[in-house]
Order: structure tokens, then sequence, then C-alpha cells
């Protein structure tokens, strides 16, 4: 069976201040499809980077990162933002919507990118603006909406292109607790919409409520890897 | 992605910073405007130099004169009969033409109307192979006959006396002069010789009658207010010696407009003043060429000024925009599809400068025309000559119009590469850590 993402031997080094900084040291990790998994660790610990990595936003010094099969590491600047547009989507801990434009422009900004015809992004946006609960608005600047409403933008701007897998970098660390439980509630529902999630947070608690698998790092390295309470 | 979503893209980014847009495509309207004047003073020019030099005389005649001085103060080559003879030498010469001024005629009457004659004294078989046409009548055969240029039967006024102290006549209505005779004033001064034996001796003047035989078709302005006699009747009239006549001026008729500039140069060598509608659109040519070369010089440097500034605001505007476009990474944008974008703002930048420039210049076109109009109705008025028809010496074609805003296009779209370049490049990952 193909794995969803399968990393081996992955390093990520640094150059600061002339030093070479290791943030990833050899992480050997594979995570199969359908499956949450939830990367904790302290700060620094390297865990952003995997998911960066993972995402395509960033590269390897060294190992593999293999997604359905194909090498990350191989890939050109413009094969990987194929890659992004197509077999990922991200979440943010600050969001990132653009905020000169409303939510439904931003939702549509993958599919622009991809080249839908303007009508297919208007349908494809509003349907999932529509599954996250933000129907009602749609036409809002994400200085007009909440913090749990801009993550729930930016969750259909996630998933608006039907991606295989989604990143979420600390989702809720800007959310109260229960704004921070709706969005994993709603991250729960992409999971049984079949997408892998791959999750960063150092919120224990969080990663017992929706991962299948919990995986700590510490100092670039995998210490354990833990069942999740869901499974 | 799209043509038109990266146009929609790049226009909602552009409205964000419409201040920024104005100040910056500013420049570009300066560049613009100068560079379109310059074309379009170029084209102007192009057209009325064909249309209107013919008032200046044929594009294949050039005129010599004579009695110039010399190199040092020496005297000057004098235009007689050997030398038409040697011009009529010349490669590539058709036809020479010399004619000399009947300054004795002061004014013509007929019946009770008068005007002042330019008349010319010219050999009449030369004058046929010129080419003149001749609208009614014959040419002169003898002495007593004269033909008259195109516009006199409509340049008389009612005869008064008192014309040179200022008294203004009114003008005479196109009179009908064929086979009608005319009278002559005809002032006759003392020579050297009757000169030196009597001081005061007085001028003579008589009266002779001539019979218009023919009326020109209109050709050339000079030609059209000039009448002429034959050469013998000139000679007769001035009082000359027939065998040391000279010529004030000898019109050379070259084979074809080609050969004009070699012509005017072989005859200028011998040492005369020539001048030809050719040489004259030459003097033409070199102050409006200073004028374009101005106008080019200003538009370049406005131009420059102006890219620099479109490179200038796009980098800023890149910097506080470094996280969008990470965010745009982020969603798949390509290095490609973001250089695109911010192609497309910095072409806009241009475009609408060069739209304005536009509109700038034909509103300027349109001024200079009216005062160039207006300079050249007032000087026909004061030599009472005929009024040309309305030249535009600025044109904008529609080429031009097209080709100026798609070459503000191009200098916006240039100045927009290295920063396009520069945001297509960003890492994403610094560009979404960006503040």
């Amino acid at each position: 069976m193909t794995h969803a993402v399968e990393v081996e031997g992955l390093t990520r080094e640094y150059i600061m201040g002339g030093e070479p900084l290791v943030v990833l040291r050899g992480v050997t990790l594979s995570i199969e499809p359908g499956e949450i998994v939830c990367v904790m660790g302290p700060s620094g610990s390297g865990k952003s980077t995997l998911l960066n990595i993972v995402g395509g936003l960033d590269r390897p010094t060294a190992g593999t990162v293999r997604i359905e099969g194909a090498d990350l590491a191989e890939m050109d600047d413009e094969r990987l933002a194929i890659y992004r547009r197509k077999q990922v989507g991200f979440l943010f801990q600050s969001f990132n919507l653009i905020p000169t434009m409303t939510a439904r422009r931003n939702v549509e900004l993958p599919l622009l990118f991809a080249g839908a015809s303007p009508a297919e992004r208007t349908q494809r946006a509003v349907a999932a603006l529509e599954s996250v609960g933000l129907g009602h608005r749609i036409d809002h600047k994400p200085t007009e909406l909440s913090g749990g409403e801009q993550q729930r933008a930016a969750m259909a701007r996630a998933i608006v292109n039907e991606p295989a897998i989604v990143l979420a970098d600390e989702p809720t660390g800007n959310l109260d607790s229960r704004t921070g439980h709706e969005i994993l509630g709603l991250m729960r529902e992409m999971n049984d919409a079949g997408r892998t999630l791959l999750i960063t947070t150092h919120d224990r608690a969080i990663a017992e409520s929706v991962a299948d698998r919990i995986i700590t790092i510490v100092d670039g390295s995998i210490e354990s890897i833990e069942q999740g309470g869901t499974s | 992605m799209r043509f038109r979503d990266l146009s929609f893209l790049v226009v909602s980014n552009l409205r964000r910073m419409k201040l920024r847009l104005a100040l910056t495509s500013l420049g570009v309207v300066i560049g613009t405007a100068a560079i379109v004047l310059m074309l379009s003073l170029g084209i102007g020019l192009q057209a009325n130099m064909t249309a209107s030099l013919g008032d200046l005389g044929a594009a294949t005649h050039i005129n010599v004169m004579g009695g110039g001085m010399g190199p040092m103060g020496t005297e000057g080559v004098v235009l007689n009969d050997e030398m038409v003879e040697q011009f009529g030498a010349i490669e590539h010469v058709e036809a020479v033409l010399p004619s000399t001024y009947v300054f004795s005629i002061q004014d013509v009457r007929y019946r009770r109307y008068q005007a002042y004659l330019n008349t010319m004294g010219v050999p009449m078989d030369a004058f046929e192979k010129f080419g003149y046409e001749l609208e009614e009548g014959r040419l002169p055969r003898n002495n007593k006959e004269i033909l008259l240029g195109a516009v006199i039967p409509t340049s008389f006024s009612f005869a008064s006396d008192d014309l040179f102290m200022g008294g203004t006549t009114p003008t005479a209505p196109e009179l009908d002069l064929l086979g009608k005779r005319l009278t002559a004033k005809v002032v006759t001064y003392p020579t050297e010789d009757e000169y030196k034996s009597d001081p005061n001796a007085p001028a003579k003047e008589e009266k002779r009658k001539f019979t218009v035989v023919g009326i020109l078709a209109p050709s050339d302005m000079q030609t059209d207010q000039t009448a002429y006699v034959t050469m013998d009747a000139a000679i007769d009239l001035n009082d000359l010696d027939k065998r040391k006549v000279s010529y004030e001026n000898v019109i050379v008729k070259a084979d074809s407009v080609n050969s004009v500039a070699e012509v005017e140069q072989t005859i200028m060598d011998m040492g005369f003043y020539t001048f030809s509608a050719r040489s004259i659109q030459d003097q033409l040519k070199s102050v409006f060429l200073i004028i374009q070369g101005v106008l080019g010089a200003l538009g370049a440097i406005a131009m420059l000024v102006a890219a620099l500034g479109i490179t200038n605001t796009m980098t800023m505007s890149i910097y506080e925009r470094t996280r969008e476009i990470g965010i745009m990474k982020a969603v798949g944008a390509s290095n490609r599809q973001i250089k695109r974008v911010f192609l497309g703002e910095a072409a806009i930048i241009g475009m609408l400068g060069g739209t304005g420039g536009l509109l700038f210049s034909a509103a300027g076109a349109a001024l200079a025309n009216l005062f160039v109009q207006a300079l050249i109705a007032s000087q026909t008025a004061t030599t009472g000559g005929v009024s040309t028809e309305t030249t535009s010496f600025f044109q904008i074609p529609v080429w031009l119009a097209i080709f100026a805003i798609a070459f503000a296009a191009g200098v916006g779209l240039l100045a927009g590469v290295l920063p396009a370049v520069r945001a297509a490049n960003l890492d994403p990952l610094t560009a979404l850590r960006h503040e």
C-alpha cells in the first residue's frame, strides 16, 4: 500500500549568523491515507519545519519526502507550486488571509491560479465556505470576521481544491478554547471526507482529542510515536 | 491562470494605491506627451512639406541669384548669357530660364484700376520649355505683348494717387484682361554717363501700352504674382545694352527631383547663390529637426525617470505585500504567475500614463496648430498674399495613438521586470513570516 506521506532521513539545516543550525535530524516517518497525525514538541523543536517541508514550502537539506510516490526534493519550483496547488491545503496559526479580499475571493485564490473559470470558482468557493458554516459571510473581508470565522475561511481555502492532504500549523493557536474546538470539529469532518491531516500543536489535550497518532519531536528528532486518543 | 483573472487581480491591486499610481504615472504622462508631440510634428511636417512647398516653386527648379559678392568681397560672378549656356551644359539640367527684373515699370493701369506688377523679362522659348501652363491665350511674341500670372486679374485696386500716403483702396473685382491693353508707367533713370554730365538730369517718364495675350494657370506663389514680357522688351524697357546684359535671376530646371541636389551643388560651386524648394525644405527640416530633437530628448529623459519611478513604486509595493506573495505561493501560485501579476501592474501604470500623455499631447498639438495657423494667417494678411489652406503641423494619426499607449505600457513592463522577478523568487516561507 502506498503511504500518503513518506518521510525518510529528513534533515534540515539553516545557516544562522554563519553557524549551521540543525532543525531536523534524520526524521523518518510515514502517514497513511486518511490518518490524522499530530506533531507535538516545544518551540524550535522542528515541528513546523517538518510541516513546511511536507507542504512544499521549504526544501530538505537531506533525505526524501515522498507524496503518493513522488519525491518533493526532486521537483523544481514550478512543479512544487503545482503540488501545493493540487495536492495540499494549508492552515496557519495566523490564518494568512489576504486582508483586501473578501472571504470568497480568498477562497477562490487557489482556483484562480489553477485556471478555473470564474463561474466554477464562485460555485466551488461558496460551497466550501458553506461547508465550514460561513455561507452567510462570503462577502466579508477578513477584518470584518472574528478569529474563528477567519480560520473557517482559511479552511474553506485549504479544501477548495480538493487536496488529499491538509497541513495545519498550530491552527487553534490564536483562538480561544471554544472556538478552537469548533475548528477541530471541522477538521474531523475534513478527515471524514477522506483527507489526511498533519497538525502541529503544543497542546497535548488537542492532540489527544483528534489524532490517530501523536508524534513528539524534540531537538529535531522523533522522541516518541504514540497512538492518539481517537484510535 | 487566465488573462481575465490576471487583469482582475492586477486592477484590484492597483485600486488599493490610487495616489501612488497617479504620481508614478505622471512621469510617463510627461514622457509620452513629449514623444508623441515630437513624432506628430514629424508626421505633420512630412505631410505639409510635400503639400505646401509647391508654393515656393516647382520641386525640380533651382533659383540662381546674380550680383552676389565673391569670396573676400571680390566682385561676384555675373549671371550673363555665357553662364546661362554653362548651366545648360551641366549634367541633369533640362532647361535654363534667365529672367531680368523690369524695374522701370512702376505700375499698370486698366481703365480706373491700378496694379503694382512684378514684371520679368524672359526668353519665351525657354519659358515654354519650363512647362508653365496657360489658362488662356498664348505667350508674348513681341515687345508690345504681356503675359499675366494667375492671380493678377484679381490683384487690381481702384486707382489712387495717395496710395503711398498710407491710404487704402478698395480691391477691384476680378477683371477679364485677355486681349485688353494695359498702360504701364515706365520710369527711366539717367545712365551713369548722363549723370556725370548733368547730376540733375531728371528721370524720364513715359507711358507704354501692352496687350495681354495670355494668362497663366495657377502654379507656384511667385509665378502667380508675376507678369512676363519678352527678354527684348525687358532690355528695351530697362534701357540696357543688349551685349552686356546680365540677369538677376536664372531658373535651372533639373531633369528629376533626385538630381536637384547635385545640380544645385554644381552651381553653388561656380560661385552663385541658389535656392530651391529642396534647399528651403532642408533648412526648414533642420529647424524642425532641432525642435524634434529637444522634444525627443525631453521625452527620453522623462521616460527614463518615469521608468525608475515605476521600478521604485513596484519595489515598495512588493515589499509591503511580501506576506501576500507568500500566501499566494502557499495556495499554489507559481513563480511565473507571481511575476505576471507584478509585470501586469507595472504595464498598467505605464499604460495609464501613456493614455494621459496622449490626451495631453493631443490638446497640446491642437493648441500649437491653432497658434501656427494664426501666425500664417497674420503673415499672409500683411503680405497680401493668397491665404494657403489651413495646415496642421502636429498630426496624431491613429497608429501613433496606439503606438504611444503601447510604448508607455512597454516602458512600464520593462521597469517592472526587476521588481517582478524579485517578487517571483521570494522564498515562500520567508515571505509568509514577513510582517
